[in-house]
């Protein structure tokens, strides 16, 4: 009898866990779908192994539910995974399992923990670990590991658009060991001797930070389809 | 006097067919570069950076202008000394296949004069050549591609070199590459002094050429010490412009030995001739 | 000045490798001389001539050309000397008048394209001035090789073979035209040719040479006079002839070449008098000729 009562416990409070994590998602993608639309001003820090690239600028477009368009006059570099994918990904409940883990200071802000687990198999995504400050409904740091691409983690900094969940600066970590240089550039036969070759960090960071947002203006399909 | 020969020997270049014939050639090399990279440049690019695609995007115009001119230059900076040697070398030789040498060296003028213009000429010829190379490499790419940040694949990684600071790599790039085409201008000229037909000069640079950078590129030891002596050692020095931050001292070193290289080289051509016996 | 020494060549000697081309060479050459330098072939005249011109450098002796050394006055020497070696050779690719502004500019005289266009109409070549040189005959080359060695107003000319590959008319040409050139501007002429008839018609001076050493030097007059020479006589009977001359003259050679002609060698002042011999015996004599002298002389010295 004990021991039933103890599983029917750890059950329904594993039921409650579960619906506190969905309720939390939802309230989080609540707050995401009050934004349409926006255009931000993204300033690009990329510190990465292997990669020397000078902080550069580009202007950030999007549209829900999926647009999205990076336009810039130099290059710039960005994570492949970070920006969308989360709000595509969490928007459909019934695609994952979300289920509330620890209770976690990040940066002076009391976080929960939301494991978001995919239920399909053909889901790019294996893993979903999401710290979200419950009061405001926002998303403070995200580790998002997938099938190919390793993991991605993300630090969020929120401003004056923290209403829309927009936020001011994000800070990408990124795996780079898969890094490799096409072996017939990467032999130089021009150097003579034998030179010590650092081994690459595991992780790069790209830091965006994030300005001059224009929400929900009404933006054209048109910005999306043009060719640069 | 060596002003009025130097002068001879530019009317000479210019009116012989193969001075043209280098000109063409890279003219349409470099349009067929251009071609190809407008209609598929993507894949080349994707071919760079595809390691790094898995976790990055590249975002903005990566298929630009300066892109393409990097492309180019180094392509054909493996290809351009035998179009310089194809002129160069038949310089002193070839007149000598001729007879003029024989009509010339009856003249007031020194037997060095007569080599240093040569020398000069020859260096005119292929400064034309690396600045017709820039012109279309550079200018024209520019034109049809636009401009924008340029990525370079080093053998350390990746460099992004924003477009405002490029020109000046370019320009300095360009002035050691032709200081590397010097040396084989110099050396074919060189060769010239020796031979009594064009053909010899030309085969024989591109054979030292080829042969120098196979020693180059050989992991054996044995070739160590002589490695940082030979010319085709430094002669992708230009590529170091184009690395973050730039290693100012080791292209100093290059230049110096490449300026040794000119000035020996120079050194045994007016030796030779000036020993020489003109028989023919 | 007449009589001063141009060319001055003493104890010459140059070797290629094994070979030993030149062994011995000496001769001078004064102002105002059309000097016949002459020998078989492989005597050593194109390498001495070559020496002359700073082309080949000798391995011993001394060449002196206007009393200077080539050691400290080469450009002052080769700016007054305008010279053929072998056929004359041109940029192809270049039209007649560019390869003459080409040789001028190079000369150490100002020449005018003015002056290069009267050169040419010269040598005869006014209107083929814009024409390449690939288009140019033999002889045309030629007369264009004589323009650019007097474009400049050179002092001495040395012309090594220069009616090689002439036809007759081009011999008279520069026969006439190397007269001209000492008779009407004094210009000094080293001249070396197998045309031993021609040497002997324009040359009032010559060095002979041979398996490179120089044998015999000085007037062509004078050396040929003090000689013996080689008299054709034509009669009716050359056998009754020569019996006759052998009686007369036991010491000299008779040669008897047909029916009717018959080859002595005899003493230049004595031939009168083997004239007057023939007629004071009767016998019909059709001709009576010195025949080839310098080129009998030429291969006398050649064998002995």
């Amino acid at each position: 009898m004990k021991k039933f009562l103890t599983l029917l416990i750890i059950a329904i409070q594993f039921g409650v866990l579960a619906q506190d994590a969905n309720d939390i998602i939802s309230k989080v993608v609540t707050k995401l779908n009050t934004v349409n639309d926006y255009t931000v001003v993204a300033n690009v820090k990329a510190n990465i192994p292997m990669i020397k690239i000078l902080p550069s600028k580009a202007t950030i477009y999007f549209k829900q539910k999926d647009k999205f368009k990076v336009v810039s006059k130099g290059i710039v570099i960005l994570p492949k995974q970070g920006f969308t994918e989360i709000n595509g990904f969490l928007a459909n409940k019934n695609s994952y399992l979300a289920v509330a883990g620890d209770s976690t200071k990040i940066g002076g802000v009391m976080t929960k923990l939301i494991n978001v687990v995919p239920t399909g198999e053909n889901s790019e995504i294996v893993l979903a670990k999401l710290w979200i400050d419950t009061k405001r409904s926002l998303i403070i740091k995200s580790q998002i590991t997938t099938k190919t691409n390793g993991s991605v983690t993300t630090t969020y900094t929120y401003g004056d658009k923290a209403a829309f969940g927009l936020p001011s600066q994000l800070v990408f970590e990124i795996d780079v060991k898969a890094f490799k240089l096409p072996k017939s550039v990467a032999a130089d036969i021009n150097k003579t001797t034998a030179e010590k070759k650092t081994k690459p960090g595991k992780k790069g960071v790209i830091t965006v930070t994030l300005t001059d947002y224009k929400v929900n203006t009404g933006l054209s399909d048109a910005i999306f389809s043009k060719k640069k | 006097m060596l002003l009025k020969n130097t002068y001879n020997e530019f009317i000479k270049i210019l009116s012989k067919p193969r001075s043209y014939l280098g000109i063409g050639a890279l003219t349409l090399l470099v349009g067929i570069i251009i071609f190809a990279m407008k209609a598929d440049g993507r894949s080349i690019i994707s071919f760079v950076t595809s390691s790094f695609e898995q976790t990055l995007t590249f975002n903005g115009d990566v298929l630009n202008g300066n892109l393409i001119a990097f492309i180019i230059l180094q392509m054909l900076i493996v290809h351009i000394p035998l179009l310089v040697a194809l002129v160069t070398g038949d310089l002193i030789s070839g007149e000598a296949a001729m007879g003029t040498i024989r009509m010339l060296a009856t003249k007031p003028i020194s037997r060095t004069q007569i080599v240093l213009s040569k020398f000069i000429a020859g260096a005119m010829y292929t400064l034309f050549l690396t600045l017709w190379l820039g012109f279309f490499a550079l200018f024209v790419s520019r034109q049809i591609f636009g401009t924008g940040d340029l990525i370079v694949l080093n053998s350390d990684g990746l460099v992004i070199l924003q477009d405002a600071d490029i020109l000046w790599r370019f320009g300095l790039g360009f002035c050691v590459a032709f200081l590397a085409l010097l040396t084989v201008s110099t050396l074919s000229i060189a060769l010239s002094a020796f031979a009594e037909n064009s053909i010899g000069p030309i085969v024989s640079t591109m054979a030292i050429i080829i042969l120098f950078t196979i020693i180059g590129s050989l992991d054996v030891t044995v070739f160590d010490n002589i490695k940082p002596f030979l010319f085709t050692t430094h002669m992708a020095s230009w590529r170091s412009f184009f690395e973050d931050p730039v290693p100012f001292s080791a292209i100093m070193k290059s230049i110096v030995i490449l300026v040794v290289h000119n000035i020996l080289l120079a050194a045994i051509a007016v030796y030779k001739f000036n020993k020489k016996d003109i028989t023919s | 000045m007449e009589g001063e020494t141009i060319i001055k060549v003493e104890h010459l000697a140059k070797r290629f490798g094994t070979f030993e081309a030149v062994k011995d060479v000496s001769f001078s050459v004064n102002r105002g001389d059309v000097f016949g330098f002459l020998g078989p072939n492989g005597a050593g005249k194109s390498t001495t001539i070559r020496c002359l011109l700073s082309l080949i450098t000798p391995d011993a002796g001394s060449i002196e050309l206007f009393g200077k050394s080539f050691k400290t006055d080469r450009s002052a020497i080769l700016s007054n000397i305008g010279s053929i070696i072998e056929k004359p050779d041109f940029y192809k690719y270049l039209s007649a008048q560019k390869n003459l502004e080409i040789f001028a500019r190079v000369s150490g005289a100002d020449v005018s394209k003015k002056e290069i266009q009267e050169m040419l109409e010269f040598v005869g070549l006014g209107d083929r001035g814009k024409h390449k040189l690939g288009g140019f005959s033999h002889g045309m080359k030629q007369r264009l090789g004589i323009a650019q060695t007097l474009l400049h107003k050179p002092d001495l000319i040395i012309l090594d073979e220069p009616t090689t590959g002439l036809d007759p008319q081009g011999i008279i040409e520069i026969r006439n035209l190397i007269l001209r050139l000492k008779n009407e501007q004094n210009k000094t002429i080293l001249l070396s040719s197998h045309q031993l008839s021609e040497i002997e018609l324009i040359a009032n001076r010559m060095v002979i040479i041979n398996q490179g050493r120089s044998i015999v030097e000085g007037s062509v007059t004078d050396l040929l006079n003090t000689q013996e020479l080689l008299v054709r006589i034509e009669v009716d009977n050359a056998a009754a002839t020569a019996e006759l001359l052998q009686k007369a003259y036991p010491e000299s050679l008779f040669k008897i070449n047909s029916e009717r002609e018959l080859e002595v060698t005899f003493v230049k002042e004595l031939v009168p008098e083997l004239g007057r011999l023939l007629f004071s015996n009767n016998i019909d004599v059709h001709a009576i000729e010195p025949t080839r002298k310098l080129e009998d002389y030429f291969m006398k010295i050649i064998q002995a």
